[in-house]
């Protein structure tokens, strides 16, 4: 079906003209379209415009008037060491997280994508770890972990008989929220790259059998470039998704010790919800913003990289 | 209308609708976000005589649900003398929560509660944003006659802005000196009095798994009750981060690191995990809040008379000192029954009614003469009198923007306690961020 017509004058302009039936449809698409895009327009795009308006201003209900402030806000997290705290470890929580996270996952999929008897029931099990709210995980691995009472420190003391204070420890605590992180996470990037390597040809395999290609070699020569797609898109998915993440941090560890595994997204929270300072929270949630939209463009570009046409 | 008796719009009109509305819910929501609150609609004064006769309501009264049930004598009370009904609802743990739950909607101009228990953390905000109906009016003279002298002072501080009233304590949080007198009578020795004992002391119980002392320091908020605790006793100022606030601090991270009588997983404890350590019979002696005085007694596995007495604080170099702070009743200005709230709030803080309280939960428990008269010879009370009598209250560190200061106040302590900087370094910079919030 053509919805419009065109003609092609002999002039050199070229005119459209709309028909009455065609008119007719786009005004039922614009229609069905709009309740949607006034949706997302008021609670995607406006709170975003609003919050780089904040941004550049000095906004506390508690201590009114607003006032702008131009840049003040951008020049005051340079100096601060909470912000800058934060953004170190954000950047390698969500790094390391991910690596981890892809190359655990990848692990998953290839055991999950062999055959053994019991096959679905692994896979199912596989996934309980990410099916549990993430508050309730924190919650656990916080008992787990602690030094007297947690069921890590007491596998540890009977193996090697050492006791860590992990949560106590600058890059104890670390590790442990990025480990925590790795374990919710991973099977769900599992599940992914399994659906990715079912995808591969099995005669490409056969095709390498042929060619004396070991197992190692049809790994890295078949497997890996073609799931590679998924890989990029998976660990862009993850790199945004971390890069936000709150929860896990808000109840293992408050961010701390001092300033240890503050992320960007709690900080966020504290400078909004707990001292009311909308101008400087929007400030730093810009710097969120921007760090989304790097990661996002760097994921892209890979991803372009590494498309594969068989 | 056409032949099917349907109304046929024109495209022209239909855009023209649609441009209409898209720009009106656009000029509304950019009006609604960027606008100052409503303001809160006039009401009437609150009745003084029973409400009967007028349409029963249902207010909604927000605190923490352990209060609840001693709570319910209360209101019941109180409804029946107006007809209408109150819903208990389990309100925020902390002055920070309660920013958080609240702050959204009252800077939308709504309120969820007619009557809630706040913070101290929390409470200066809210007037300040003019989110609280001052209680002036509602509250009779009686009511305030009814505090000690010494709480004017943190009445007109901590409850009140620009002179007007906004919130009724009903909360003596001080941090009280628990002990175990039985293992004390064993040894044949007495609770420190100085901080030098508590070394001395702390030292002769410490074996781990058992410690001289322990306290939560876990973020946020616990790290800055515990230096405020200790600022107290060296009689510094603690948002200026001075030279008695240094001693403070080098005191706490001496108690970790050089003495070693307090675990250095203190630094990752909460309350809970904290009072579990005592309980578990690994603390000789603690600061602790009221609370845990009815925590103990109700774990009746553990709880022996002896095993959490209380004492006075150790003295530091100003004194034996333990600041004090609490929670209040307040009345949101946009609550959606304000009348009968302010009504309320005034029944629930009456001189009958607070002895009542305090009687259900020793949360309530205060020096107001209307509860000692009652219960001054039994339980907390004593202890209560006790500390009163010894000059032990200091006010709590006051900063108009508390919730920012606070948070520096434990952002310093936790880096320079976890050794991630110096204690000139805490001071230095805890002094350029107090410094950056003016």
């Amino acid at each position: 079906m053509v919805p419009s017509s065109v003609s092609v004058p002999t002039s050199r302009v070229v005119r459209f003209r709309i028909t009455q039936r065609t008119r007719r449809i786009l005004l039922v698409i614009v229609g069905l379209l709009l309740p949607a895009a006034a949706l997302r327009l008021f609670t995607a795009v406006y709170p975003f415009l609003n919050t780089i308006w904040l941004s550049f201003h000095d906004w506390n209900p508690a201590f009114p008037p607003q006032r702008f402030v131009g840049l003040k806000n951008f020049q005051a997290l340079t100096r601060d060491i909470a912000v800058t705290s934060s953004i170190d470890f954000t950047i390698l929580f969500v790094v390391l997280s991910t690596v981890l996270q892809i190359v655990l996952g990848l692990a998953i999929a290839l055991i999950l994508n062999r055959a053994f008897p019991g096959r679905g029931f692994v896979r199912a099990v596989n996934l309980i770890p990410w099916a549990i709210p993430m508050v309730v995980a924190a919650i656990g691995f916080r008992w787990m972990y602690d030094v007297q009472y947690g069921i890590i420190n007491d596998l540890l003391h009977r193996l090697i008989g050492v006791r860590i204070p992990w949560l106590v420890d600058f890059w104890g605590a670390r590790a442990a929220v990025i480990a925590t992180n790795t374990w919710k996470s991973a099977p769900f990037v599992g599940l992914v790259l399994l659906a990715a390597l079912q995808g591969v040809p099995q005669d490409l395999y056969e095709a390498g059998r042929v060619d004396g290609t070991n197992r190692i070699s049809a790994f890295f020569y078949i497997t890996l470039p073609l799931i590679m797609p998924q890989i990029v898109t998976i660990g862009l998915f993850m790199v945004v998704w971390q890069l936000a993440a709150f929860d896990l941090v808000f109840v293992m560890t408050g961010g701390g010790p001092g300033f240890a595994t503050q992320v960007l997204a709690y900080r966020i929270y504290q400078v909004a919800f707990t001292a009311l300072n909308f101008g400087y929270a929007s400030a730093i949630s810009m710097i969120l913003f921007v760090t989304v939209g790097i990661a996002s463009v760097i994921g892209l570009l890979l991803f372009r990289k590494v498309e594969v046409s068989l | 209308m056409n032949e099917r008796g349907t109304t046929r719009i024109s495209r022209r009109r239909f855009l023209k609708a649609m441009g209409i509305a898209t720009g009106s819910l656009g000029l509304a929501a950019g009006l609604g976000g960027c606008a100052a609150p409503p303001a809160a609609p006039q009401q009437p004064a609150p009745a003084e005589t029973p409400a009967r006769g007028t349409v029963p309501k249902t207010l909604v009264l927000a605190i923490q649900g352990f209060a609840h049930d001693a709570m319910k004598p209360v209101l019941a009370k109180w409804e029946e003398r107006t007809g209408h009904k109150v819903t208990l609802e389990s309100g925020p743990v902390s002055g920070n929560e309660m920013i958080t739950k609240y702050a959204p909607a009252f800077q939308s101009g709504v309120s969820p509660v007619d009557v809630m228990s706040d913070a101290d953390d929390s409470g200066p905000s809210f007037y300040r944003a003019g989110w609280m109906q001052p209680l002036d009016e509602a509250i009779p003279q009686e009511t305030w006659d009814d505090f000690p002298e010494s709480f004017k002072q943190q009445i007109e501080v901590w409850h009140s802005f620009e002179g007007k009233r906004y919130r009724v304590p009903h909360e003596f949080a001080i941090g009280y000196t628990f002990y175990r007198k039985d293992w004390f009578d064993e040894r044949k020795i007495e609770p420190p009095k100085t901080w030098e004992e508590v070394v001395a002391i702390g030292k002769e119980f410490t074996k781990p798994p058992v410690f001289g002392t322990m306290e939560a320091l876990i973020k946020p908020a616990l790290a800055f009750v515990y230096m405020a605790y200790l600022t107290s006793q060296t009689g510094g100022n603690l948002f200026e981060f001075d030279e008695a606030t240094a001693q403070a601090f080098q005191f706490a991270y001496d108690l970790i690191h050089t003495h070693k009588i307090m675990p250095e997983t203190t630094l990752s404890m909460d309350y809970t995990q904290q009072n579990e350590e005592y309980m578990n019979d690994h603390v000789a002696f603690m600061r602790q809040w009221p609370f845990f005085w009815d925590v103990a007694r109700g774990n009746k596995n553990w709880y022996q008379e002896g095993k959490a007495e209380i004492t006075l604080p150790p003295a530091g170099p100003a004194g034996a000192k333990s600041w004090w702070g609490g929670w209040g009743f307040s009345v949101p200005k946009f609550a959606p029954n304000k009348a009968e709230a302010l009504d309320l709030i005034a029944f629930i803080t009456n001189n009958e009614n607070a002895p009542i309280l305090a009687k259900g939960q020793s949360w309530f428990v205060m020096p107001r003469k209307s509860i000692m008269a009652v219960m001054g010879n039994e339980g907390l009370a004593v202890h209560m009198q006790k500390y009163a009598e010894a000059n032990v209250p200091a006010p709590r560190p006051f900063h108009p923007k508390v919730a920012e200061a606070q948070s520096i106040v434990d952002d310093m302590a936790a880096l320079y306690l976890t050794k991630q900087i110096s204690l000139s370094e805490a001071m230095k910079q805890g002094k350029e961020r107090i410094a950056a919030l003016s």
